[in-house]
């Protein structure tokens, strides 16, 4: 077992290194606001259901809940999961995208609440 | 109806599940009478959850975007600490616990676990508590016909579902071996861990404060994290179908690590070259 354990090592080493690389770009999150993009649930539909961004550059949706009852912004690909109460407004920081399409929907409608963001 | 059911079946499945194995672990010590502090922490993160939805619902601005994420991501870790260490303590401990003679492990151990194990009912239950309680209420409000009344009735059968899930945890866990009880619940209990911090790694990542890349690979084709099946996979074994490579690197070597730690006997049994040197090897 003792090659297990020399691989742990060797993976918490990437780990580290993994973190000290993020701890070192983080300045580049510091160049000026990121743009906001607003969507709407509506009727437990997204309005636009296809949002364009532009890739490489974080952004903010502004989701805002007009409907009467809470919603989950979710997207398994972004790893992003929101609830927005009836009514609310809420900013989900989305990191920079590769060129892409990344779907996103609302857990609790799932069947109609669809949509996706377009990087480009 | 059945969308609802399977919303809140989903996000109760995870909860009654942990609750079912900490009940049935509390039987196999024997202390069940001891349930009050899983009962306590169960609770309890029930009426975090509540004020949680409550707060969320009320509060806006940064406090309201970026709160729940961190409190999220802080509950995510905590249980992977509180796991880990639990699956620790029942590593080096299982001998005491391996012959139904000795079943009780000794008073100061067992009060000791206890609050952990009160905390890890407290950290299953809010995980995804604010979530289901924010959902239920969104259905509570819209009482105007037929339909609404109908998805709230499968809410409700949702919840009851997944009571019975961990009450059949509980019953069928009583009544397998012990070995074979701690065996079972010690692999979950890791998957689970794993799976949790790559989740956590995984949030991490979708705030950018990690960095993402490409997925390493896509096996939606097969199971489908949205899907039903796959999405209870998600929860329990932190399965997805579009993994990074720093959510595989966490997983892989969480259960490297952990698995050592969980399973002393087995990496031992191996190093000193016996065949049942697990028993023969005195712990303390």
């Amino acid at each position: 077992m003792r090659w297990k354990s020399a691989a742990a090592v060797r993976q918490g080493l990437l780990i580290s290194l993994l973190l000290g690389a993020t701890l070192s770009a983080t300045p580049a999150l510091a160049q000026g606001p990121p743009s906001e993009i607003p969507v709407t649930i509506e009727n437990n539909r997204f309005v636009p259901s296809e949002v364009k961004v532009k890739a490489g550059k974080p952004f903010v949706l502004v989701v805002t809940n007009r409907d009467a009852k809470s919603e989950e912004f979710e997207s398994k690909d972004l790893r992003i999961e929101k609830v927005i109460p009836a009514g609310k407004t809420a900013n989900i920081r989305v990191r920079a995208l590769k060129p892409g399409t990344y779907p996103f929907f609302g857990e609790f409608n799932p069947k109609t609440a669809q949509g996706q963001i377009v990087a480009e | 109806m059945g969308a609802t059911f399977v919303i809140v079946l989903r996000e109760g499945f995870e909860a009654a599940l942990l609750l079912g194995i900490l009940y049935a672990y509390l039987a196999m010590i024997g202390r069940a009478q001891s349930r009050r502090y899983v009962t306590a922490g169960a609770v309890l993160a029930l009426g975090a959850s509540i004020a949680m939805g409550v707060a969320v619902s009320v509060i806006s601005g940064p406090l309201a975007d970026l709160g729940p994420d961190v409190i999220a991501i802080g509950v995510i870790f905590l249980a992977v600490v509180l796991l880990t260490w639990h699956g620790w303590w029942m590593g080096r401990h299982a001998r005491e616990i391996r012959g139904e003679v000795q079943r009780r492990i000794d008073e100061a151990h067992a009060r000791q676990r206890l609050w952990l194990v009160g905390l890890i009912a407290f950290t299953g239950v809010f995980r995804e508590g604010a979530e289901t309680v924010l959902f239920l209420w969104g259905l509570l409000v819209q009482m105007d016909d037929a339909a609404s009344w109908r998805a709230l009735a499968g809410g409700v059968a949702g919840l009851v579902g997944a009571a019975i899930l961990g009450w059949v945890v509980f019953q069928g866990g009583r009544r397998l071996s012990v070995q074979r009880f701690f065996a079972a619940t010690s692999v979950l209990l890791l998957l689970l861990a794993a799976g949790l911090l790559s989740a956590g790694v995984g949030k991490l990542q979708g705030l950018g404060l990690l960095p993402a890349g490409d997925p390493v690979w896509d096996t939606s084709w097969l199971l489908d994290d949205h899907g039903a099946l796959g999405g209870v996979l998600t929860g329990l074994v932190g399965y997805r179908a579009r993994p990074t490579a720093l959510e595989i690197l966490a997983y892989g070597s969480y259960i490297v690590v952990a698995g050592t730690a969980f399973f002393p006997a087995v990496f031992r049994r191996k190093t000193h070259g016996g065949a049942i040197a697990p028993v023969a090897n005195r712990q303390r």
